[in-house]
């Protein structure tokens, strides 16, 4: 097992970001089959919301081979592109541009929320699908005892023990690329103790769901200065948390930090699962290569 | 439930706007032709078993070797030779009648025709008369019973009689409760070509037996062996109303191919399938329009001026197993012309892939 | 002489108000059945039976690998329900359905009964079928559930309870015209003289449904309507087939279909052909493997996009499931509130909801006593019947309320009422209970009679045809005798 002092999420850089910033995005996506491939159906969660956070001020997003592009606000308002391709292709690329204007919080200082808040019938049925087990971040045993580790005083108020389990996170589990999966769980995270971004959200949302605070997973991009070593430019992924009185608030475990204006939210959902970037099926043989190209660039 | 069919990617269909409820899936055409198919060879089969026990009654004693020679051809014929050797030791009446008749590991035993036939009728059930599915069900519930068994080993004559008569009674069934419409010749096709192809193959078992070579036509020949042929297909009293001499070999050769007004003729057999397949396509006659069906239309126009001795000159085998290509060929460009939709068997030929991406920054 | 030794016992009993006393709509049955003899009664019923096997009206049950083909038994003395018991159970049926259909657009929409606290939200967010993915979604003219089977049964006293409704692909509508057929050829001169409403416009009506929710987009005065199966070895797929056959419509299975540029296509021997209406006999989760389970076979890839689109109805429409759940049942009649502002017609039997603190205590505290039921299970599984389980079963069931209360519900056992059933030698009571089928379309219309299942083993109340139930033609009369 790995000593506790030494494991570490990321580099804290300590800086934080408050002047409103003009982010250009580009995430292509490149899958490239075995052979010849068809019946493609897929649905993609690739538009940045605009919120009292960020404004998109162009999108645009193209597929290659060319079809049809149709979409629709899913149930927690993010924007689902889906098409599809039927005829045989050996090769799919997916490409969305975006302009992203980020605006520092403005809503001032965070309230006091005890439990009390939060058992309040209207918090927790008005966030029944955040409070929840789900397919990535089951409730279980393993769950409860971590969630029980990171706050062993229990909940007191909603914020600061938020940031309180994030740090717990943050100090027990390393970041390791390519540890995991896209399927990988949260108990799984658990008995590694590291992994990726997806993972370290994963688990924070269990955490603060067993302690009975609504939490959400975010989707998104971040303009990355400082890449650490392995680290390659891709989509991010971290937690939002409901405090009564204020509303929904970020914090990212795996850089030990709220989100500034460097953060680009794309989509949220109970888990990775509503928020797949691209999902979808296709008739034929495997994928021999997919390529992931993001790039965040500061445009003034 | 088809036959042996390796789907090839062949062009995407096109987009009709059809709006009219007589449409035809693609499934149900290829169910409809199957069970028509399946109930014809069950009775083929039916019949050949028939009038080859009869036969045997005849040739009282015979050894092994000549037993095998009997019915290995038979066999070959109508079934699986390498199943049945997995099967049985020896190829003799028992054996080869009961591998024929109820062995469901062989996919062309009358119990196997029928099963196939009645589930390629149920995958339709809604697209046939009632009468026509009852017709099966009943044929369907007899093989099924203990009593089938029981009335086979009592005698089996009456036995293949009664499985006839079901095919007979199918058939007369369809014809006046069908609609004539696309199933209609689907079911036409699948019945003709069945019974074009087996006429060939009846003739083609006393080729081996007693054609050794061409020198031999015309020699000595047990009439009882060619009148089992015309039996075979049914046809010993049609060829004596035509023919008042005696049984000839070249005149049941001849007979059995060149007849136009023998239902179980190759000629009268290609010619109804000539007609259907017009009507299906909607094109003039002589109209043929792949190389499937021009081989066809030439295979047929050959039997309106080749002559029977012609046909022996040349081997009547090779002459047989022609007709056999022509028709196989048909009966794939059928399939992929109607049928066929990439993909045919989800579980077997494709595979559903998931995309997606991890979100590791 | 047969009838004469029936013995009502200490039940409701449909036909006989007590030992001497036949009700006044059985009259004519019970003139028929007095000289009616054992041996009658055999030649009657083995005809029936026949035709029904040689007619393939069969379901195949599973034991093995190889499906067996059953008839669904059924019990020559029908069921008769008088004119004026039948429009009050149509006006029941009517108003629950309206408030069903309204409910699913409200819960699917702005969720107003959750907003206004009449439905705890988290029993509807946390249902089995609720599809979050259809909100905001528009079904055509509104109406997600287009066919209904509501399950009626009678306490002891006679009244007409709602024991579940059945609003994803509720069966069984092909028995109820296979069993009138069946019992017209038994009987008819009794059929003639009884004045009995006809069933068999349900199949004509059924087509209207699905012709007026084609998709408005399409402008098509003539849609394609089919039925997509499972195949035929799912074990309704007589029923598939019979209803295709009865509406004049294609039954196709899911590799018959294709979707392009999400639109649905038939393949057909003259090639691709549009598909605007489906009446579906699959569920939610296996019609499209993209977006539900991708390991199922049954469905059609993109499906659901062409369906979002607005290019394809289909009925009942995607996310149905969530008002079958046993425990949204437990809210139906605060629906009928909430949306009409009615009283409802038909109660429901009286429930209990494992998750709520009080009723969870009563409920493990009369396991004994009550009937449990699974929230999702359906045809009689996933059920627990207290009064008649074993210690180890009601143990079993009390270890999975604890681990999922939301999952159960429990209600007080109802005797079900009784009905003259041939039992071999003789008539004896047997417990029946009633689906009729509810059709909404341009207007609602409820076919007037419906499914009665008759549990046919002494004593037994499971009507489930997997669970040896068997059934009876249901006569509604034009008058009451």
């Amino acid at each position: 097992m790995t000593p506790r002092n030494e494991a570490s999420a990321a580099p804290a850089d300590e800086s934080v970001w408050s002047e409103p910033l003009l982010l250009g995005i580009s995430h292509l996506t490149r899958y490239s089959y075995e052979g010849p491939v068809h019946d493609s159906f897929n649905e993609a969660r690739l538009q940045p919301v605009s919120d009292h956070l960020q404004e998109c001020r162009e999108f645009r997003f193209r597929i290659d081979p060319d079809s049809v592009i149709r979409d629709y606000p899913d149930l927690y308002s993010n924007c689902v592109h889906y098409f599809d391709v039927q005829n045989p292709h050996e090769s799919l690329t997916v490409e969305a541009v975006s302009l992203v204007r980020t605006l520092p919080d403005s809503r001032g200082p965070v309230p006091q929320a005890g439990p009390e808040a939060l058992t309040e019938a209207a918090v927790k049925e008005h966030h029944f699908d955040f409070l929840h087990g789900t397919e990535f971040v089951s409730l279980g045993a393993d769950v409860w005892r971590e969630a029980v580790d990171a706050l062993p005083e229990g909940l007191r108020d909603v914020w600061t023990d938020t940031v309180a389990i994030g740090e717990h996170i943050h100090r027990n589990y390393k970041y390791t690329p390519l540890s995991t999966n896209v399927n990988t769980r949260a108990v799984e995270v658990i008995q590694r103790k590291q992994g990726v971004c997806q993972d370290f959200a994963h688990l924070m949302l269990g955490l603060c769901r067993t302690h009975g605070i609504p939490a959400r997973y975010v989707s998104g991009y971040f303009l990355n200065q400082h890449k650490l070593p392995g680290e390659i430019e891709a989509s991010h992924a971290w937690i939002e948390v409901f405090i009564p009185g204020f509303g929904w608030k970020g914090y990212d475990p795996t850089h030990r930090r709220e989100p500034d204006t460097r953060y680009v939210k794309i989509a949220v959902g109970r888990d990775y699962g509503d928020i797949r970037p691209v999902g979808g099926t296709f008739r034929g043989k495997g994928t021999r290569e997919m390529v992931v190209e993001v790039s965040v660039k500061r445009m003034e | 439930m088809s036959d042996f069919h390796t789907p090839v990617p062949t062009a995407q269909k096109p987009i009709t706007d059809r709006r009219d409820s007589q449409v035809m899936l693609s499934r149900v055409a290829n169910s409809l032709y199957w069970m028509s198919r399946y109930i014809e060879r069950s009775e083929n089969v039916a019949r050949l078993l028939d009038v080859n026990l009869q036969l045997m009654l005849d040739f009282a004693d015979l050894n092994d070797q000549q037993l095998k020679e009997h019915w290995l051809p038979i066999l070959c014929s109508a079934g699986d030779e390498e199943t049945f050797f997995r099967l049985y030791e020896r190829a003799d009446s028992e054996s080869v009648t009961e591998f024929l008749t109820f062995r469901e590991e062989n996919p062309n035993s009358i119990i196997s025709c029928l099963f196939t036939a009645r589930e390629n009728a149920r995958q339709v059930r809604d697209q046939i008369s009632l009468e026509m599915f009852e017709a099966l069900n009943e044929c369907y519930l007899f093989l099924k019973s203990k009593n089938a068994r029981e009335v086979w080993q009592s005698g089996a004559h009456e036995f293949y009689e009664q499985i006839k008569k079901y095919s007979h009674l199918f058939q007369g069934i369809t014809a006046s409760t069908f609609t004539r419409s696309e199933g209609y010749e689907f079911m036409n096709i699948g019945k003709f070509l069945e019974r074009a192809d087996k006429t060939t193959r009846i003739l083609d078992i006393k080729y081996h037996i007693l054609l050794p070579s061409i020198a031999d036509v015309g020699g000595a020949v047990d009439a009882a062996q060619w009148q089992a042929i015309l039996r075979s297909a049914s046809a010993l009293e049609a060829y004596r109303r035509f023919h008042v001499e005696d049984i000839l070999p070249k005149k049941v050769a001849e007979f059995l191919i060149f007849s136009t007004t023998f239902p179980r003729s190759i000629r009268a057999c290609m010619q109804r399938l000539d007609e259907d397949l017009h009507r299906l396509s909607g094109k003039e006659r002589r109209e043929y329009r792949s190389p499937e069906e021009r081989a066809f239309g030439k295979l047929l126009s050959d039997l309106n001026f080749l002559t029977i001795d012609e046909i022996l000159n040349s081997g009547l085998h090779q002459f047989l197993q022609g007709v056999q290509t022509v028709l196989d060929r048909l009966d794939d460009h059928i399939y992929q012309e109607y049928m066929y939709h990439p993909p045919v068997d989800m579980q077997a030929e494709i595979l559903l892939h998931q995309q997606q991406m991890q979100q590791q920054q | 002489m047969l009838i004469d030794r029936y013995e009502p016992e200490d039940f409701f009993d449909e036909m006989f108000a007590d030992k001497a006393t036949v009700r006044p709509h059985y009259g004519r049955i019970a003139e028929r059945l007095q000289i009616l003899d054992q041996a009658e009664h055999r030649r009657k019923q083995t005809a029936v039976d026949l035709a029904f096997m040689r007619s393939g009206v069969t379901f195949t049950v599973y034991n093995d690998d190889q499906g067996t083909e059953r008839i669904f038994p059924f019990d020559l003395v029908p069921r008769v329900i008088p004119d004026s018991e039948w429009r009050r159970i149509e006006k029941g049926l009517i108003q629950r359905i309206t408030a069903l259909n309204l409910f699913l657009h409200d819960i699917y929409h702005d969720q107003k009964i959750l907003k206004d606290r009449v439905i705890p939200p988290h029993y509807i967010l946390g249902a089995k079928h609720f599809r979050r993915e259809f909100m905001g979604f528009n079904v055509p003219k509104d109406i997600y559930i287009h066919i209904c089977g509501t399950d009626l049964i009678r306490d002891r006293d006679g009244n007409y309870l709602v024991l579940e409704d059945n609003l994803r692909c509720p069966s069984g509508a092909s028995y109820m015209l296979e069993n009138r057929a069946a019992l017209k050829r038994a009987f008819p001169d009794l059929y003639r003289s009884a004045r009995v409403q006809p069933v068999d416009t349900y199949a004509a009506e059924l087509r209207k449904v699905l012709q007026y929710v084609s998709p408005p987009s399409l402008g098509t005065s003539q849609p394609n309507v089919v039925l997509m199966t499972p195949g035929v070895f799912n074990s309704a797929y007589f029923e598939h087939a019979f209803l295709a056959r009865q509406m004049g419509i294609p039954i196709v299975e899911g590799r018959d279909l294709v979707v392009r540029d999400a639109r649905v296509y038939m393949r057909t021997t003259s090639g691709l052909v549009p598909v605007d209406v489906i009446y579906r006999r699959i569920d939610d989760d296996f019609l499209d493997p993209t977006v539900f389970r991708p390991d199922s076979l049954l469905g059609v890839p993109g499906l659901v996009h062409a369906y979002r689109s607005g290019n394809v109805s289909l009925a009942n429409s995607i996310g149905t499931g969530v008002a079958d759940d046993k425990v949204v049942y437990y809210f139906v009649p605060k629906m009928i509130k909430y949306y009409l502002g009615e009283e409802p017609i038909l109660p429901n039997v009286g429930t209990f909801l494992a998750s709520e603190p009080e009723d969870r205590v009563f409920i493990m505290e009369n396991l004994g006593k009550l009937v449990v039921k699974s929230a999702n299970e359906a045809g009689g599984y996933g059920m627990l019947m207290g009064p008649w389980a074993t210690k180890e079963e009601i143990e079993s069931f009390r270890e999975q309320i604890r681990a999922n209360p939301r999952n159960f519900i429990a209600q007080h056992p109802i005797s079900l009422s009784r009905h003259p059933t041939w039992c071999g030698e003789g008539f004896e009571g047997r417990h029946v209970d009633l689906r009729p089928y509810i059709l909404c379309g341009e207007k609602t219309t409820v076919t007037p009679g419906g499914l009665t299942r008759v549990a046919l083993r002494k004593g037994s109340l499971v009507v489930n045809s997997s669970q040896g139930g068997g059934s009876k033609d249901t006569w509604v009369l034009y008058g009451d005798s």
